[in-house]
């Protein structure tokens, strides 16, 4: 092949010179005819996850109640009584910039899959997404999109959404971040399936929609960064269909509890090339396929066509002959097509067919395990934001820095986004998108499962570790305060280019600090996906390590709610220093703040004797009525949330040592609760968190429609609530 | 003994489950009706017509599930004058089918919307009202697209008249007309409403209203 | 002047009502090949002059946003 013919194949297949030679290296000759598209798809950033795997490694901590499921595809947690669950985030990242309605729902339909592909039956779903200001191009049509897309998805499936994070930066301006994640819930004797293939003369089945054009390229898009062609870019959007992946998951639920089905793979990123490679490499089996037997939308499909389409809504299966035909059976009581492709073969090789004709006749570890693996360079991290010195920042107006960010969305309930979901569906949900953490009731013991889902932006702008330890710390101290022990960690790494060393400094800081804090509260990371190249023209998104946490609760009654109930209660604040900074504060005018650190705080073990809280609660009346994290931008802002539309607050309480900026400093971490019988709750505090360095202190009340942060200072009620509910 | 409640069950249904649970809650006995199978009236004592997107809500909501066998079954209970009851999209269907008056538009506000109502009971005369009293104000959950309750001006005069209209918002969330949210047949054994008693069957669910209705 | 725009998914894109429609019509004993299911636009327009008419409605389709042209294609009918 001429170098010219190779440079355009090598462009066109987006391989570089050294991938080029380390394949055509394992396969002792040039790649032939499907060949080209099989390294292609495999070989992409995201399907290889070829520059973070050595550093994913480090999430290998596990306990008793997560078994290693290595490889597969969502982790699983034990939660006792028989009961388990399986959970996992994705990203759909570039497909949303490009069509965000339906790249939001094929993001959701692909996670759906994900989950029940193991038999797992999906309960709870939740989301994190970075846009841009509203005010940057496109923005409002992504934000409406995107919204639009995972509700339309999700509600027509039947999974309620219950719980996400919407953040706004100038940073997501030309890469927004779109991250779905799902919980599935296996009952007593319920059985997980696997996705490694096994049992030579087994059929390989496909099940589902029909294979047609959609995404053709798409795992390899993912893996690039936006140039300034993308608008005029028209791939084949994949379309997602949420009432047939409705079908596919009772028929999959149904067989699988039959027991008809030795593994099952979802088709997702690269398709039928991925689902039938990775179920091949993992079961150390082969597999023989004809690719003329893929039931086709397009007649005019090639085999590479076909190899590449990410058609939605399609499972690869393996099955013994003699449950092919009651499998087939259910499948088309469900309105769906089984189609037998090919069979298991003991001869560890995959072989494309198509006809009579071998288009391939490849080992799969040759793709799969043998992926290059990129050691991409990067510095050790100095947190180089870390002082001893904070100064307040000058000029600090706090009504106007409330009434910008309101402007901007930065400060917004988002119940226009919240009030699209269907959040109880399922008739399971007992909190969802008015608290941080939501919460459903498990079916078989009663209990109740927490969802939430981490990390802060603007902290990681202030300092990767820092950002990413909060990432894991944050959202299970939101959990402690309800009650719930945080069990374990997903996670969704969305990163710029990886080739630039101090992202890639930043991104192997954020996973060891993830290691490191899932570790101390003994909370695993047990899956997670990276999408790296959030990249245009050059620019980076910021460094978003998101997560998704799940803890567990004795039940489901009686949960505190984050908002106000009445007025006239008192406000206590409990709070430890671990970090303090005025990251919200500067980000409104674009600044990065800095910060100061004192090592010496247990915040594992704040967060452990905050989790032992809301059954001494309980056990004495009830005296709480709302409790709240604090958030970004101080005690303030998190007052401002925590109102609703009769009740406010007034923290005018203590002005003579408090000043104004003081009241929407960040201090990392404290919690706000109201309660009617002040000295019972600052007795049973005190009592309860001895022997830790927390300030535990009366800061405010709450009030009848009025909103007073000194006593200078109030605002318009009415005024804020409108602007605070207000939508798009 | 107790009462013996079918359940539709159609393609895309969601809300199935979720009915069975809350009829099991009150002691009666929940049987599925696949939409491919007639079944025989004389087996039940009560239909219910579950929410969810049947048909994924395409072309419109309900039609595609009002052509399926099991509304035959269902057309000849409804003439036995048993109780039937559809949810959401049950209600939908109910519609589609001939079975109640008028149609679901989308919500004005051309958005889903997912959100606690209030109720206001204006004729407890029905099967699913008996527990509750003329004026009483119950809390649902509300959650759909096209809950927007549109009839050409005889057939709301009809309604009110002849005290079909069972259920009104308080505060409309999706413009249905005369502020609908839940009506009856002539003979009042066929209900529909929008909102979702089943989601409301507990207190720890926000609401414990939904207990009322079965 | 009525003109009318026929907005149909592209041919390449998956429709997924239209198959339902399809499957439902075929389940029920009606003679269906296949099925795809758009939307019709009916506007009213001001002007009178066919030709203008022409560019004002492709102006809305191209910048206005009345269609999305990476799923749909359109067909404008004169009425």
């Amino acid at each position: 092949m001429s170098t010219q013919n190779l440079e355009q194949k090598l462009k066109t297949y987006r391989l570089s010179d050294e991938e080029y030679k380390l394949m055509t290296g394992l396969l002792g000759r040039e790649p032939q005819t499907v060949e080209w598209a099989l390294f292609s798809a495999l070989w992409s950033e995201h399907c290889s996850y070829k520059s973070s795997k050595i550093h994913l490694r480090k999430f290998s901590f596990r306990n008793e109640k997560t078994p290693e499921m290595d490889g597969e595809n969502a982790g699983v947690v034990d939660l006792g009584f028989g009961e388990r669950i399986a959970f996992k985030m994705e990203s759909h990242n570039h497909p949303s910039f490009i069509e965000p309605v339906q790249g939001a729902a094929t993001g959701v339909g692909g996670i759906l899959r994900d989950i029940f592909t193991m038999g797992a039956r999906p309960m709870m779903s939740a989301n994190y997404l970075c846009f841009g200001e509203a005010e940057a191009p496109r923005m409002k049509e992504l934000m409406r999109g995107v919204v639009k897309g995972i509700s339309s998805y999700g509600n027509c499936v039947g999974v309620p959404t219950v719980t996400g994070q919407t953040n706004i930066h100038s940073k997501y301006n030309k890469n927004i971040l779109v991250n779905a994640l799902n919980v599935g819930y296996f009952g007593p004797g319920q059985k997980m399936a696997l996705s490694n293939a096994s049992g030579p003369g087994n059929l390989v089945v496909y099940v589902g929609a029909k294979t047609g054009r959609d995404g053709v390229h798409g795992a390899s898009m993912a893996s690039e960064s936006f140039d300034e062609n993308s608008e005029a870019k028209r791939p084949n959007v994949q379309i997602g269909d949420p009432f047939f992946e409705k079908l596919l998951i009772e028929a999959c639920l149904e067989v699988l509890e039959k027991d008809y089905v030795v593994a099952m793979q979802d088709m997702g990123a690269a398709g039928l090339t991925s689902s039938s490679f990775e179920m091949a490499s993992k079961g150390q089996v082969g597999l023989v396929i004809d690719l003329k037997k893929v039931p086709l939308r397009d007649s005019s499909m090639t085999a590479e066509d076909i190899l590449l389409s990410e058609s939605q809504e399609r499972m690869l299966l393996v099955c013994a002959p003699k449950n092919f035909e009651p499998l087939q059976k259910t499948f088309k009581k469900w309105g769906l097509d089984a189609a037998i492709l090919g069979e298991v073969q003991k001869n560890r090789k995959v072989k494309l067919m198509w006809g009579v004709e071998i288009l391939t006749d490849m080992d799969p570890d040759l793709i799969v395990e043998k992926a290059p693996r990129y050691e991409r360079p990067f510095n050790k991290w100095d947190f180089p934001r870390r002082t001893d010195r904070l100064t307040t920042p000058s000029n600090f107006n706090a009504k106007s820095w409330i009434d910008k960010a309101l402007n901007n969305f930065k400060l917004n309930q988002f119940h226009w986004i919240h009030n699209q979901y269907d959040q109880r569906v399922g008739a399971r949900t007992a909190a969802a998108c008015d608290s941080a953490v939501a919460f459903a009731r498990l079916d078989h013991s009663g209990r109740g499962l927490g969802l939430v889902v981490g990390c802060r932006p603007e902290v990681m702008m202030m300092d990767a570790e820092i950002g990413a330890l909060d990432a894991v710390y944050y959202p299970a101290f939101q959990l402690a305060i309800k009650g719930a022990e945080a069990l374990a960690v997903t996670d969704c790494l969305n990163y710029g280019n990886p080739q630039k060393l101090e992202l890639m400094s930043e991104f192997v800081a954020s996973v060891d600090a993830i290691a490191k804090a899932s570790r101390e509260i003994n909370a695993p990371v047990i899956s997670g996906n990276v999408s790296f190249y959030n990249e245009t023209l050059g620019e980076n998104i910021i460094s978003t390590p998101a997560t998704g946490l799940v803890g567990l609760r004795e039940s489901v009654e009686d949960i505190i709610p984050d908002q106000f109930g009445s007025a006239f209660q008192s406000l206590v604040l409990v709070q430890m220093n671990w970090v303090e900074s005025w990251v919200h504060v500067m980000a409104a005018d674009e600044k990065i703040s800095l910060f100061k650190q004192n090592v010496t705080c247990d915040v594992p073990q704040f967060i452990k004797r905050c989790a032992q809280m809301d059954q001494e609660f309980q056990k004495q009346n009830n005296f709480v009525t709302s409790i709240k994290a604090v958030g970004l931008g101080g005690i303030a802002t998190t007052c401002l949330k925590m109102t609703t539309d009769l009740v406010g607050f007034d923290l005018s309480f203590d002005q003579v040592n408090t000043k104004s900026e003081d009241l929407f400093k960040d201090t990392f971490y404290g919690f706000i609760l109201a309660t009617e019988d002040l000295d019972t709750a600052l007795d049973f505090l005190k009592k309860h968190f001895k022997g830790l360095a927390v300030d535990i202190k009366k800061i405010g009340e709450t009030t009848d429609q009025k909103i007073c942060l000194t006593k200078d200072a109030e605002l318009d009620f009415k005024d804020f609530r409108n602007r605070f509910m207000k939508g798009l | 003994m107790s009462l013996k409640v079918g359940i539709t069950r159609f393609l895309g249904t969601n809300c199935d489950e979720d009915v069975r649970k809350w009829v099991l809650s009150k002691s009666a006995t929940a049987t599925y009706l696949w939409y491919e199978d007639q079944f025989n009236v004389k087996d039940y004592d009560m239909v219910i017509i579950p929410g969810g997107f049947s048909y994924g809500d395409y072309l419109r909501c309900g039609a595609l599930a009002a052509q399926t066998p099991v509304m035959k079954s269902v057309k000849e209970f409804a003439q036995k004058e048993k109780p039937i009851l559809g949810i959401c999209n049950g209600f939908q269907i109910l519609c589609e089918s001939g079975l109640l008056p008028g149609a679901l538009l989308a919500n004005s506000e051309q958005r889903f919307k997912d959100q606690w109502v209030e109720l206001e009971v204006k004729q407890n005369k029905n099967p699913f009202a008996k527990q509750t009293s003329n004026g009483q104000v119950l809390k649902l959950p509300i959650a759909h697209g096209m809950g927007n309750y549109y009839a050409d001006s005889e057939t709301l005069k009809k309604l009110s008249d002849q005290n079909q209209i069972w259920l009104t918002y308080k505060d409309n969330p999706n413009g249905a007309l005369l502020n609908i949210a839940g009506i009856t047949n002539e003979k009042h054994n066929i209900c529909g409403l929008m909102p979702h008693p089943e989601r409301a069957n507990a207190p720890w669910m926000g609401s414990s209203d939904g207990a009322f209705f079965l | 002047m009525k003109v009318g725009i026929k907005i149909m998914p592209r041919d390449v894109i998956l429709d997924t009502q239209g198959r339902a429609v399809e499957n439902s019509m075929k389940a029920n004993g009606f003679e269906l090949q296949s099925c795809r299911v758009g939307k019709f636009l009916e506007l009213s327009l001001v002007t009178a002059d066919q030709i203008k008419a022409q560019a004002d409605v492709e102006k809305m389709l191209k910048q206005g946003g009345l269609y999305n042209p990476l799923i749909e294609k359109f067909e404008i009918q004169f009425m």
